[in-house]
């Protein structure tokens, strides 16, 4: 195949992917709506009546909605991961799958940040959250980690969508050249006036660059900042300087088996599998792996450091009551999603099987939720006043707020898919061009 | 023939426009090309030095630095109020702001830049850009009075398209 022909193909599999869409992309939006809208309504209960629609109860004051908060912010990560800190390192599998990932990231952010404000209470005041001027001259209290919050998730939000259109701006100049009608403004739009001369190129690639190095320690700040929201407090369970890197990789863990399963029905509902082959399933298959690792690490160290203390220790008896109280299925769940799932893809015949990887990203999503609601709530639950504790049990409202997220995860995400190309144009075509002839595989992406 | 001397040369590889670059700016052509993608020996044949783009942007991010140490540190002392017995000014939880406001300001900076840079390429290089060359093809564009001459470089180096152009 010739490079014209090779950049052909990759524009037309591409241009496809914003077709007319089919009935099951239909019953799919349909579907994720209809769990958004279902979470609103329930959301709207507590917004109407008052808190008793929640399981929350002092001391656990903090449930599901922040659950979903931290898990949310996680799956986020690995979008600028794939995106940013696989760029500045060359790796070139993320050709084919960062776009996805970045979209992923900036739809995440955005069902991550609305779940902080839903567990305000009273959400009509989040603007308070943010510093500006007012007549009693009073000011956010920057010494507070909610704040450091606001400023990570809503600077994370911002750069991640400029790095997104940024990427998308030559893609959607190739698109606009053959598309009609609405698709040819918003291509147009999205173009930023793009035409490929080389004098763009050359302001372009620079600025890319600088993009992701903005990006690479603003990824890792921002879930450090989450786990200081915890690590800051003098709570057993939750006060720990492992905190931050554990946050970290347990966000990308989260993240990369996100990226796979949107990715796996995407390629083979868009025909997408030229381009996205098995190697890069294979990639991120290591990721997880590595990831996997260094959270069962942390897992173990948590441990270990909690049981060498005293009887009777805080620190000890928290960790005790996780692994042995009421909340040990959730605490021994976790452990089997997110240490023994990660493990088995060491095993090249795992990973390479699609519907077994598969499976085991579903099982570290849920293991990662897990992980979160089982830091949230369980050092909550078992804090220093014996007299205090208590079982926080979620209700069925706030399991719908928190099936409301994924609802509207899904909702954002399906529409993005018919406005921004899932898979990078500009990119495939400078690969392909370098490809050694009839190498069918290498010219798709690898 | 043209009437500013200007020829076109459409390219399926980047090899053949890198070449063809090359002989151009040997023979003292102006050369301008449009791309689908930034292939490295394209902009390595044109000999052009590294955008300026960094200096924005690091500009940018001081200013950023700069409001995020104003915003934490001025709002602080107007409204001096002790929390968990802090410091009204405490250093490490402002530099976690101040970090913030510098890649927001920094990566804004650079989207303007870059927006800007963009436009005045476009400008500055107004026939590739028209002719633009987004899709399957590479556009290398010779200006200079010996279109002929041009012509057969641009040919010699395997266009397969070559034509006078406005």
């Amino acid at each position: 195949m010739s490079a014209t022909e090779s950049f052909r193909s990759i524009e037309d599999t591409v241009r496809a992917t914003h077709g007319r869409p089919g009935p099951a992309y239909w019953i799919g939006l349909a579907l994720a709506g209809g769990v958004a809208a279902f979470g609103a309504w329930s959301y709207s209960l507590i917004v109407r009546t008052g808190l008793h629609w929640t399981g929350l109860q002092r001391p656990g004051m903090w449930g599901n909605l922040i659950t979903d908060f931290v898990f949310w912010v996680g799956i986020a990560h690995s979008g600028t991961l794939i995106s940013a800190i696989l760029f500045l390192f060359r790796a070139r599998f993320r050709t084919a799958v960062y776009r996805v990932a970045e979209m992923m990231t900036v739809f995440a952010v955005m069902t991550a940040g609305l779940y902080p404000i839903l567990h305000l209470g009273r959400p009509w005041f989040a603007y308070w959250l943010f510093p500006y001027p007012n007549q009693r001259e009073l000011w956010v209290n920057f010494r507070s980690p909610l704040i450091w919050d606001v400023f990570a998730i809503s600077t994370y939000l911002i750069v991640s969508t400029v790095f997104l259109l940024v990427g998308v701006a030559p893609d959607a100049a190739a698109l606009r050249e053959r598309a009609t009608g609405w698709r040819r403004r918003l291509y147009a739009v999205l173009a930023f006036g793009w035409r490929g001369t080389d004098e763009q190129w050359r302001h372009y690639t620079r600025a890319y660059l600088f993009f992701a190095a903005f990006a690479t320690p603003l990824v890792v700040s921002v879930h450090s900042v989450v786990s200081w929201d915890f690590a800051v407090s003098v709570l057993p369970g939750w006060h720990s300087t492992l905190f931050p890197p554990y946050f970290v990789a347990g966000a990308i863990l989260s993240g990369v088996a996100m990226v796979i399963l949107i990715l796996v029905p995407l390629r083979r509902a868009f025909r997408l599998e030229a381009l996205i082959t098995p190697h890069h399933l294979d990639m991120l298959a290591r990721l997880i792996v590595l990831t996997g690792l260094v959270v069962t690490y942390s897992y173990a160290t948590e441990i270990l450091l909690a049981l060498q203390e005293p009887a009777g220790d805080p620190e000890r008896s928290t960790f005790l009551y996780r692994m042995t109280g009421p909340y040990a299925p959730v605490f021994w769940t976790m452990v089997l999603c997110n240490c023994v799932g990660p493990v088995l893809l060491i095993i090249p015949a795992v990973r390479r099987r699609t519907a077994v990887l598969f499976g085991i990203c579903v099982a570290i999503t849920v293991g990662m939720w897990l992980e979160r609601f089982n830091i949230v709530v369980t050092s909550l639950s078992h804090d220093r006043l014996p007299f205090d504790w208590r079982v926080y049990v979620p209700t069925w409202v706030e399991w719908a707020v928190t099936a409301g997220a994924f609802g509207w995860f899904f909702f954002l995400f399906l529409v993005g898919l018919k406005l921004v190309p899932p898979v990078s144009i500009a990119e495939l075509k400078e690969e392909a061009a370098h490809a050694p002839a009839g190498a069918e595989e290498a010219t798709h992406g690898r | 023939m043209a009437v500013e001397g200007r020829v076109l040369g459409m390219f399926a590889e980047p090899g053949g426009a890198a070449r063809a670059v090359r002989a151009l700016r040997a023979a003292h052509f102006e050369v301008e090309t449009a791309m689908p993608a930034p292939f490295p020996e394209v902009i390595a044949a044109l000999g052009k030095p590294r955008s300026g783009l960094g200096a924005v942007t690091f500009s940018g991010a001081l200013l950023g630095l700069l409001a995020g140490v104003l915003l934490t540190v001025g709002t602080s002392v107007a409204w001096p109020l002790v929390t968990g017995g802090k410091p009204i000014v405490s250093v490490p939880p402002f530099v976690i702001v101040v970090f913030e406001v510098t890649v927001l300001v920094g990566s804004l900076t650079n989207l303007a830049a870059v927006v800007a840079g963009a436009a005045l390429g476009a400008r500055r290089q107004a026939t590739a850009a028209r002719l633009g060359a987004t899709g399957d093809r590479i556009a290398v564009v010779a200006s200079a009075g010996d279109a002929s001459g041009a012509g057969r470089i641009l040919r010699e180096s395997g266009a397969e398209e070559v034509r006078d152009v406005a």
